[in-house]
Formats: C-alpha cells, sequence, structure tokens
C-alpha cells in the first residue's frame, strides 16, 4: 500500500474519530440546531416593529392655550405616546418620572411670547430616566418630533388665520377692479380729475391688500418657491403685490406719460389685481394642514423583497452560529488531545501534522455542514425566512465560512495550553464579531481602522454574501467570496505550521 | 557497585554479537535545573526484553521518550532503528510501538473505535478487521468491545492500551509499565506474549515497578534517581548484587564456629556468609555450579554429615534492594 493511501488512513482516523465523539454528545447537537432555530423563532414572534411608547407629563399651566392643545390632540400623538396629564408643578412631576410612573416630562418653555418675540426660540425641556444610550437618543428624537408637531400647530393656527384674512381681501381686490374700470373710462374720456381720484382709491385699495396679504400670502409664496415653479401665473405673490403698488404709484405721474402708457399701466394693474385675487381664491382651497407641511415622503424598496427583521437577521445568525461552532469546536479540538495525552502518541505514530489537521478539517467541514444543512432548511422552510438566491452559492459561501472558522479555530488550539484557555479565546472571537461583523451595528458605523477587525472575522463576509444571496437573490460578491477563501487558507497553513512544530518536533 | 557499562551483557550475546536495535551512548536529560536522567547508556540486542527497573520517578519514563523521540536529550545521543529517533521517517515510525503509562485514548469513544482509530494511526489497510480482534481477544477485551472506553476499569483500559500497541504489529516495542493494575493471571499472560513476540524477532523494551518481572527480561537495566546502576541478565544482576552466586549449606548437627571460619578459607567461596540456623549456612560462592561439588568433596574430608548443598536463588525483589541499597545510603 502506498504512502499516499496510508496517509489518508491517517487522517481518516480522525475524521471518524471526531464524528463519533460529536455524535456521542446527542444532547450537543441538539441544542446547536434547536438552539439558535428558537431563538430566531422567538425573536421573530416576539419583536414589536412599533416603537416604544412613551408616557408623557406635560409640565405647565393647565389653564394655558398650549396644554388645552396639547390635551385636545392627545388621541392624534400616536400610539407611542401615552398622555400621562398636565401639571403645574414640576418637581412633582420629577418625582414621578424618579419612581418610573411615566417615562417623559415636558416642560413648557416660560413667557414663550416673549422669548419668540426677541428673536429666539422658546425651548420645551424633555426629562427622562433612561440610561441606555440607544433609549435616551430615541427621547431625544422624540424631543425633536415632538416639537416639530407643535410648531406646525402654531403654523397651521397662522394658516387658517391667513385664510380668514384673504376672504377679506377679496372685497378690497373687488373694489380696486371697479377703481381700475373706472379709472379707464376717465382716462380715456380725459376726465383727469376722476382719475386722479380713482387711482387714490386705487393707491388705498393696494395699501389694505399689501397689509392683509402678509402672512397668508408668504406662505403661499414659500410653498411656490420651494416647488420651483415659474412662469405663467407662477409669479411671487411679493412680486406682483410690488408691481401693483409700483404701477399704481406711477400713474399719478400724469404729466410725464402718454396717455397709452397709462392706459397700457391700468391693463397691467387689472391683470395684476385679476392674478393676486386668483392666487387667493387658491390659497383660501388649500387645507391649513397642507400648507404648513406641504411635503410629505414615501419609501419604495426596489429590492425584490422586503424582508422582516428576523428575516433580515436570519443569516447574519446563521454565519454567527457557524463561525462560533467550527472556532470552538477546532479550539477545543487540538488543546484536548494535549491535555488526554494523545499528543505523545501521536509524535511516537507516523501521523504528519497535514494529516492530523486534514482528517479535523473534513469532519469539522462536514459536522458543521450538517448542522448548517438543517438549520437554513428550518430556516427556510419553518420560518419562511426568503431564499431568492442559489442554494448551491449559499452552501459555497457556508463552505468558506466554516473552513476560515476553523483556521482560527485551530490556530486557536495551537497556541492555547488548556480548555479555559481555549474557550476565553472562542469567546474573544465571538464578542469581536457581535460588534464588528455588522451584525448589529452597520460596519459605516465603524471608523475605518476598526474595519480591518470586521475584515478578518469570517461572521462579517458571511452576514453579507448571505444576505445578498438570500434576500437579493444576486450572485455571491466573488471578491469577498475570494477573500474569505485566502483568509481561511492563510489560516490553514499557519496552523500546519504550529501544528507541525507540535506534533514533529522534541521537547 | 558496578558500574553501567554499554558492553554486551554477560550471558546473553556472544562477543561477536552487535546486532543493537537501541544504542543509548550517555543520555543525559535536565527540565530546567532538575538532572532527570543522566549519563545512561545501554544496548538492547535485536530480538530481546530489555527490562528497565526502577522505582517511581526514577527516570524510566523519561528514558522511553527519549529513546521514541518525545524528547530531545540534553547531552548524549540515541540510536534507534539505526537513526537519531528525532529524525525518524514515517516508515520508521510505523515499526514502532509505545505504550504510554497512562491511558491516552478516548473516554468517548467505544474499546472498538479506539482500537480502529490506533490502527488507523499507522495506516494499517481497510481490512484490518481480523487484527483488531486478534488484539481485543489477546487482552480478554471482545467482550467489551462496545463499551465506552470511560465506562471500564482501570485495568480494563491498560489492557485496551496494550492492544492499541499491538495491533499494527510493530518491530520494536516500547512499553510503559504495562502490567500496572492487571491481575497476576492476565500480568502472566502478558509476559507469555512478550517471549512469543521475542521468538517471532521482536524486541520489546519494557518498564516495570514489579521488580519481580524482571525475571522474565533477557537483560535487565537497574535505574534509580535518574542514573542506571546496572545491565544484566537477571542472573547476572543476582550475582552483582551479593558478588557471586548463594549457595545454602546444610548439616545433619549444628555447625561450630571452627567450621564456619574452615568455610570462608575455602579458595572458591567469597569471604560472606550467613548463617541462617543452627545447621544451616548461606554462602556466596564463585559459581554455583562447580562450588556445589567441591562443598560437597570438603564436607566429606572434613567428616561432616551434609543434609543438603543447593543453589539459592534471591527473590529480584531482594536483588532490587541490594543492588540500589549503596545508592541509598551514599545519598
Amino acid at each position: 500500500m502506498g504512502n499516499f493511501f496510508r496517509g489518508i488512513i491517517r487522517a481518516s482516523s480522525f475524521f471518524r474519530k471526531e464524528i463519533f465523539e460529536v455524535l456521542r454528545q446527542p444532547r450537543l447537537v441538539a441544542t446547536l440546531v434547536l438552539g439558535p432555530f428558537l431563538i430566531l423563532f422567538i425573536f421573530g414572534i416576539g419583536y414589536r416593529s412599533q416603537a416604544r411608547t412613551l408616557r408623557m407629563l406635560f409640565v405647565g399651566q393647565p389653564n394655558s392655550t398650549l396644554a388645552q392643545e396639547i390635551q385636545q390632540n392627545k388621541q392624534s400623538m400616536g400610539a407611542w405616546l401615552v398622555y400621562a396629564g398636565v401639571t403645574g408643578d414640576q418637581k412633582e412631576a420629577l418625582d414621578r418620572l424618579n419612581r418610573g410612573q411615566v417615562d417623559v416630562v415636558i416642560v413648557e418653555p416660560k413667557d414663550a411670547y416673549n422669548t419668540i418675540k426677541n428673536n429666539q426660540q422658546a425651548i420645551f425641556t424633555l426629562y427622562h430616566h433612561e440610561i441606555d444610550p440607544v433609549q435616551a437618543s430615541y427621547i431625544t428624537y422624540f424631543g425633536q418630533v415632538y416639537v416639530n408637531a407643535l410648531n406646525q400647530l402654531v403654523l397651521r393656527s397662522f394658516a387658517v388665520q391667513g385664510q380668514k384674512d384673504a376672504a377679506n381681501m377679496h372685497s378690497s381686490l373687488q373694489e380696486a377692479h371697479q377703481n381700475v374700470s373706472a379709472m379707464r373710462q376717465a382716462v380715456q374720456s380725459g376726465d383727469e380729475a376722476l382719475a386722479q381720484q380713482k387711482q387714490q382709491g386705487l393707491s388705498s385699495n393696494v395699501d389694505a391688500v399689501s397689509l392683509a396679504v402678509g402672512v397668508s400670502l408668504g406662505l403661499l409664496d414659500g410653498m411656490q418657491q420651494t416647488q420651483g415653479v415659474t412662469g405663467g401665473n407662477a409669479d411671487p405673490v411679493q412680486t406682483t403685490l410690488t408691481d401693483l403698488r409700483q404701477n399704481t404709484n406711477q400713474l399719478n405721474d400724469s404729466g410725464s406719460a402718454s396717455k397709452v402708457d397709462r392706459l397700457a399701466r391700468i391693463v397691467k394693474i387689472d391683470k395684476d389685481i385679476t392674478d393676486l385675487d386668483g392666487k387667493l381664491a387658491e390659497f383660501q382651497s388649500i387645507d391649513p394642514s397642507i400648507i404648513v407641511s406641504p411635503f410629505n415622503s414615501e419609501t419604495k424598496s426596489i429590492a425584490p423583497v422586503q424582508p422582516s427583521l428576523s428575516d433580515f437577521f436570519a443569516p447574519a445568525v446563521l454565519a454567527l452560529l457557524l463561525q462560533h461552532l467550527a472556532v470552538t469546536f477546532a479550539a477545543l479540538s487540538i488543546v484536548r488531545e494535549r491535555n488526554v495525552g494523545t499528543m505523545e502518541l501521536f509524535r511516537v505514530s507516523p501521523l504528519s501534522a497535514a494529516e492530523a489537521l486534514f482528517g479535523k478539517y473534513i469532519s469539522y467541514m462536514l459536522f458543521g455542514g450538517v448542522i448548517a444543512a438543517i438549520l437554513s432548511a428550518l430556516l427556510a422552510f419553518a420560518l419562511h425566512v426568503p431564499m431568492l438566491g442559489n442554494w448551491w452559492y449559499f452552501a459555497l459561501v457556508i463552505a468558506a465560512v466554516l473552513f476560515t472558522s476553523l483556521g482560527i479555530g485551530f490556530a486557536i488550539s495551537i497556541v492555547s495550553q488548556t480548555d479555559s484557555q481555549a474557550v476565553q479565546y472562542s469567546m474573544i472571537i465571538l464578542l469581536a464579531s457581535v460588534f464588528f461583523s455588522g451584525f448589529i451595528m452597520s460596519l459605516d458605523t465603524l471608523l475605518p481602522p476598526v474595519r480591518v477587525i470586521s475584515w478578518l472575522l469570517p461572521t462579517t463576509y458571511g452576514t453579507l454574501l448571505l444576505r445578498d444571496i438570500a434576500l437579493r437573490g444576486t450572485d455571491p460578491n466573488w471578491l469577498l467570496l475570494g477573500s474569505l477563501a485566502g483568509i481561511g487558507l492563510a489560516l490553514m497553513l499557519i496552523s500546519w505550521r504550529l501544528m507541525r512544530r507540535l506534533i514533529s518536533s522534541s521537547q | 557497585m558496578t558500574e553501567a557499562s554499554p558492553s554486551k551483557p554477560s550471558q546473553l550475546l556472544p562477543d561477536a554479537i552487535e546486532d543493537f536495535v537501541i544504542s543509548a551512548k550517555h543520555l543525559t536529560k535536565k527540565f530546567a535545573e532538575e538532572t532527570v536522567v543522566q549519563d545512561v547508556s545501554f544496548d538492547v540486542p535485536r530480538a530481546s526484553i530489555f527490562g528497565f527497573v526502577g522505582p517511581s520517578g526514577s527516570g524510566k519514563t523519561t528514558t522511553i521518550r527519549l529513546l521514541t523521540g518525545v524528547y530531545t536529550p540534553t547531552d548524549g545521543e540515541a540510536i534507534v532503528l539505526d537513526r537519531n529517533p528525532a529524525n525518524f521517517s514515517q516508515g520508521e515510525r510505523a515499526r514502532l510501538g509505545y505504550m504510554p503509562q497512562l491511558f491516552v485514548l478516548y473516554p468517548n469513544l467505544t474499546v472498538w473505535e479506539n482500537l480502529n482509530f490506533a490502527a488507523s494511526l499507522y495506516g494499517m489497510g481497510l481490512f484490518r478487521g481480523k487484527r483488531l480482534k486478534a488484539a481485543l481477544e489477546f487482552v480478554e477485551l471482545s467482550e467489551h468491545r462496545w463499551k465506552l472506553a470511560r465506562d471500564i476499569s482501570g485495568g480494563m483500559l491498560r489492557r485496551l492500551s496494550l492492544a492499541a500497541t499491538l495491533v499494527h504489529d510493530p518491530q520494536l516495542l516500547f512499553l510503559d509499565e504495562p502490567t500496572a493494575g492487571i491481575d497476576p493471571v492476565l500480568r502472566r499472560k502478558f509476559w507469555d506474549h512478550f517471549r512469543e513476540l521475542k521468538n517471532q524477532g521482536r524486541t520489546i523494551f519494557v518498564t516495570t515497578q514489579y521488580v519481580s518481572e524482571a525475571d522474565n527480561c533477557d537483560l535487565v537495566g537497574v535505574q534509580n534517581n535518574g542514573k542506571l546502576l546496572l545491565v544484566d541478565t537477571p542472573q547476572g544482576l543476582r550475582h552483582h548484587a551479593y558478588g557471586g552466586d548463594m549457595v545454602d549449606f546444610r548439616t545433619s548437627e549444628p555447625f561450630e564456629f571452627k567450621v564456619e571460619i574452615m568455610l570462608r578459607s575455602l579458595p572458591f567461596v567469597r569471604a560472606k556468609t550467613v548463617r541462617t540456623g543452627p545447621d544451616s549456612m548461606r554462602i556466596i560462592v564463585d559459581r554455583a555450579s562447580t562450588a556445589t561439588p567441591e562443598l560437597m568433596e570438603w564436607a566429606q574430608q572434613q567428616n561432616i554429615r551434609v543434609k543438603a548443598v543447593e543453589e539459592y536463588t534471591p527473590s529480584f525483589e531482594d536483588v532490587f534492594v541490594e543492588l540500589v541499597r549503596p545508592e541509598v545510603t551514599n545519598g
């Protein structure tokens, strides 16, 4: 029998041994398969996609307009806010917050009217009792949303008032129309005294409109400008008003202007008045809520599916679990041989480092592959996680994750002196993977130098590749897959060198 | 005390034969400042059983590890199968069988699986089932082959270890206390098998704490405190221990003191004699085979009625104590 076949037999001894040893621990196998499945299952059914509900207590004068406004609108503040009442006693409110009876205390700004009049923003203060930075950020975000809502309420009341004013302006504009018609006739007939009189009447009509139009048409103007509408009837309101006033005043100058010019100016004034009246009518027809908040957004994804949160996490959980499984098994594998004493037997036997390592790689790859297959099937068919891509590519990525993770595990195992040391190293790898692999936080949130750690972890590659295949239905990113396999190969060579030193060299 | 020497043992081999499978020359092993094996030299002829006897901690296991290449000597050298053990090829390693002092197989595997693993480790072919069965039968573990190793007794584990060492039919066996924890009947069986292996041309290097087992060896090395005190045949060791052969001389009547003085002055009698009773004496002679007729003749001349003159074979425990005593005294 050739040396090659003897080598295969020697490697196969480890293959069988490792498989038997694992199968002798059925509870371990069951835990490895069912554990992550149950975690994802419970997460899937137990996760609430809504924001957290906050119990809000308002501190302010109970009779104040704002307090009444909040009370009136408490139903429309969304499911995430539970109105807990209004109190004038800030200390009592903070005590309740401290006792956990409410989640947020919002204190009304003192003398808001004068503060705003003095060209300063009036500040609402939000008190909370959170130590969790994520929850604290949520409350800060909630504060901004809340103040925006309040600002909109204020603006809406302005808009409503503006629409009421616009109704009054309509009569002034009708009067201006009549004055323009009379003036045109007076100029045509050469009745300068009447023309003068009507011009003065028109001038006072324009002044009245200018005074009243302020806020109302300013809002409309702002809306037009934001939309970037130009031409036709879309002249800014303020420009129309300025033109109107200018033309009206210039009509006074009867000496320097010819009759034709004056008549042309009167036609222009008439047109501007009609235009302004039309815009006022338009302004009145718009809902005040639309005026103060003319834009909203609507998100549409071009991704083939919109996975749920548990669907999104499923590939990452699979990658993380397989990495942890492979690292831990491999990390304990060689250190145990050393502790049991078999390493001494190996040194005397014809076994080579490559044969031992090859046998172990194959056995753990097979074992990990079976676990991955069962888990993937459970995810796809029991939890209905979408699988849009090619199953063979999926399997290829899993094989690469297992291969590289085993390399990490074997390297750990060879440098560890005890079981607990190997487990500690494995746990550090797991912890690093949770934080740096994009499992919880996107890689973009990490500084580029820190991302080096991310790109050393198989979970990082596994998560990205498996998500792309399963949830986007794309082919794997070959550069990523190649890099992962390259790291695995490098680790295998390192492990082989270390193992050779361990098995071959004498003490 | 006689110095250990790498020269040929007194009764085993003719002078011309120098076919040694193991040659240790001034082997020394130190761990930090502690010297565990000190200047040990010996040769092990092919197809022999070499017993390495010594108390616990005397450096027997370290010596085996030096010979198998697990340890590198701090000084001196070992040549095993014509090669430095550190440079063994895979083929040469396949000719070795090594049974460590402790059980080093896998508790979660069955007896059969453990043996199968050991056989695969030595590259035994796929049709090795027969040999596995034979090895298990030899160590009387066939009935227990499906039991997990963790569920069998300590003695069974030793037997499993031995089966794992023998399964690939090695040429040179290193057995570190193979009979520890084995019942006397099975121990006898083991030694019978070792002798059978020797007769088949295998060489066995075996350590033991059972000094009595040294009698089963062709050559015995006595190790104490890391030093090899002596290497010889069992008979040779007895000779060394007492300064000659021992003969029990018994008469029909009690001795007189002058008879004892006369006996001591005989040319083939060593000065050391021990009174074992009023009518008996243990005499140390050069050679028991020649001294016995001469003693009979002398007694006849002196009109001493002899009841018996017979060679006395001391137990190996006694021999060992006698050999180690000066070391202990000096220590």
